[in-house]
């Protein structure tokens, strides 16, 4: 394999390995940009993963197998808002320490995607899945197009989603309530903004792509469905959006940054490049953690109330 | 090739034949990190001990068994089964040492087992060890065999264990009827991330793979990979004959995979003239511990002289004629 191929190699599987990842991480910009960070969107991504796979698995061979991976997306979509909105539950209204809560939903999650699977299901099974769906004429330009324009629907919906969780975030009335609640809540209470209406909808937003993000693993990516299928790629993601600044294309550059790290250590490891693989798998995490670092000194522009509880008949 | 069959034949009614039923009542408790279910680690274990109850009956042969047992919850589960005096106490992974080397002191008159391991524990431990580099073998033969492109695929999880003797009895396997065969050996360093095994497979396989293989349970996401390749000849070779009967085993043109059964009524066995522990059991084809088996679906991919060259080896290996030495292979 020349220098070519193998660039080019990490570059097309990269991307679609990303994919996870970024779904997760613009949701949980949402959560965080409207004070609350979600550590349970591992639990969720578990959910969606297994709800997704749902349909495939037992609409085969019938009528409705054509339009099973679209229900199975829908599922998790759904699953994930319920469990975002119990989040909410816990989290804004009972005000429940987050980083616990997130644990617990994370756990809660994880436990029933794998009891049900067992007791539904049985054995690791794989699905058909997403088919990949090459954009006609894109597709054959020369690198790029192998780059960019040849994966599944997935993966062209989650970058196209970049743009328009930019323009939630930062054009929009609702994205400028939920950028006020996460960073001077009172002030947004005593201007009529329902503080705990926008944490609700901006954790059922987050949860809906976390359960989307769960679904792409077992639809599109793995095409299969096992206990721990999303193995801390939640966690990665609410990382990622530390990492991303808080921006949904900070976020997107994180997600990217992280996959091509991955398809970087798996490739130095299949070209035979003397290097131990214990440091070649460690290669993502330790420039995810070296890149945080380096973003910690940079000017924060993060949700100042982060991670706290709003109680309106607090005194301050 | 009758002789061969026979031989094979004969050394497998053996290995059955060797250990007797047990005297009187044994209970056995299996701790997993995984689920009995999982067509892999853990299933092999538990289908094998299922295996032996049913053979001697639930009357003579107790079972019991914990699984998602992660080793800090592992002691209290071991802890009950030996408090309430179960005989045989399998802690089955490597990440139980510790514990069971503990425990063993706890309770000395319990039988406690852990594995895979070729260290020879207390007098109260048994532990057991799969001489995967048999398996290997005859995989990399068919592997070197089949390839077109030359280049073949490795998706290891980490490098120890029964993987490394698994992954390096592989190498020697295909070197042996390819020798310019390039093998792509690389890990995901997990046991059960089946999406990164996947990504992996993928990678191999742009870089011009077209057999691959690949241990521990995490290898189904690597075989989900490889059947993506629907009309593709890439191929891949099994380390759990499970993977035989999934919707994705057009892919599979053979597998190989443990039967702890022997390994069970060794202890059995041994347990009841005395031997509580303090041995080393190894698993190899020639006491059953291994099965192997051709996919018949895969059709003309899997030609007669391969089969030879693979039953060859097999029978070789059995009869140890052939002895493979793992240990200096450096990918």
């Amino acid at each position: 394999m020349n220098g070519g191929s193998f660039v080019l190699n990490i570059l097309i599987l990269g991307v679609p390995f990303s994919v996870a990842l970024l779904l997760a991480g613009l949701g949980e910009t949402i959560n965080q940009r409207a004070g609350v960070f979600n550590l349970g969107c591992e639990g969720i991504m578990a959910m969606g993963a297994f709800v997704a796979f749902l349909p495939p698995y037992f609409l085969a061979g019938t009528s409705l197998a054509g339009s099973a991976n679209l229900i199975g997306l829908a599922l998790a979509m759904v699953v994930g808002t319920v469990l975002g909105l119990l989040f909410a539950l816990v989290v804004v209204t009972f005000r429940a320490p987050q980083g616990i809560a997130g644990i617990g939903l994370q756990m809660l999650g994880w436990g029933i995607a794998g009891t049900l699977f067992r007791h539904y299901v049985g054995g690791v099974t794989g699905v058909p899945g997403i088919a990949p769906m090459p954009i006609p004429v894109l597709s054959k330009i020369p690198v790029l197009g192998q780059v960019l324009f040849n994966h599944n629907p997935l993966v062209y919906i989650a970058f196209l989603l970049v743009p328009v969780f930019w323009y939630i975030l930062f054009k929009t009335p609702w994205g400028l309530k939920v950028r006020a609640v996460g960073t001077y809540p009172r002030a947004a209470d005593s201007l009529g903004i329902r503080v705990a209406r926008v944490r609700y909808q901006a954790l059922a937003l987050g949860g809906a792509m976390a359960g989307l993000a769960g679904a792409y693993l077992s639809l599109a990516q793995a095409k299969m469905f096992a206990d721990d299928l999303v193995a801390g790629r939640g966690f990665i993601a609410v990382a990622l959006v530390y990492f991303g600044r808080w921006h949904p294309v900070g976020v997107m550059l994180g997600a990217l940054l992280f996959s091509l790290a991955q398809a970087l250590q798996l490739s130095i490891q299949v070209a035979g490049i003397d290097f131990p693989y214990e440091f070649a798998v460690m290669l993502p995490y330790v420039l995810v953690i070296v890149v945080l670092a380096l973003v910690r000194k940079a000017r924060m522009v993060g949700p100042t109330e982060l991670g706290k509880p709003f109680d309106r008949e607090q005194r301050v | 090739m009758k002789k061969t069959l026979a031989v094979l034949v004969t050394l497998m009614v053996l290995a059955g034949a060797v250990y007797g039923a047990p005297k009187s009542k044994v209970k056995i408790a299996l701790i997993i990190e995984s689920t009995v279910d999982d067509k892999g680690w853990g299933q092999a274990m538990h289908d094998a001990i299922v295996a032996v109850q049913k053979k001697y009956g639930e009357s003579l042969v107790e079972y019991n068994y914990s699984e998602k047992m992660k080793p800090v919850d592992a002691g209290s589960a071991a802890r009950q089964y030996a408090s309430r005096g179960f005989d045989i106490i399998i802690a089955h992974g490597a990440q139980f040492k510790n514990l069971i080397l503990e425990l063993s002191e706890e309770f000395p008159k319990t039988t406690f087992a852990f594995g895979t391991n070729a260290d020879v524990g207390p007098r109260n431990v048994f532990t057991y060890m799969p001489m995967s580099e048999e398996t290997g073998y005859i995989n990399g033969v068919i592997a070197g065999m089949v390839t077109k492109t030359g280049i073949i695929g490795v998706v290891g999880p980490v490098d120890a264990g029964d993987s490394a003797r698994y992954n390096r009895g592989f190498w020697l396997g295909v070197k042996s009827v390819n020798p310019k065969a390039d093998i792509k050996v690389a890990h995901t360093g997990s046991f059960a991330d089946y999406v990164k095994a996947g990504e992996l497979a993928q990678t191999q396989i742009k870089a011009g793979a077209d057999v691959l293989t690949g241990a521990a349970q995490q290898a189904t996401g690597a075989l989900r990979a490889v059947a993506e390749y629907k009309d593709k000849p890439i191929w891949w070779l099994g380390q759990d004959t499970l993977q035989l009967s999934i919707p994705e085993s057009f892919k599979v043109i053979a597998a190989a995979s443990y039967d702890y059964a022997p390994v069970i009524e060794a202890m059995i066995d041994k347990r009841q003239v005395g031997t509580l522990g303090g041995e080393n059991i190894p698993m190899t084809f020639k006491n059953g511990g291994f099965i192997f088996k051709y996919n018949d679906k895969v059709g003309t991919v899997l030609t007669a002289a391969i089969r030879k060259a693979a039953d060859k080896a097999r029978a070789d290996i059995t009869a140890q004629t052939l002895k493979i030495d793992w240990q200096p292979v450096k990918y």
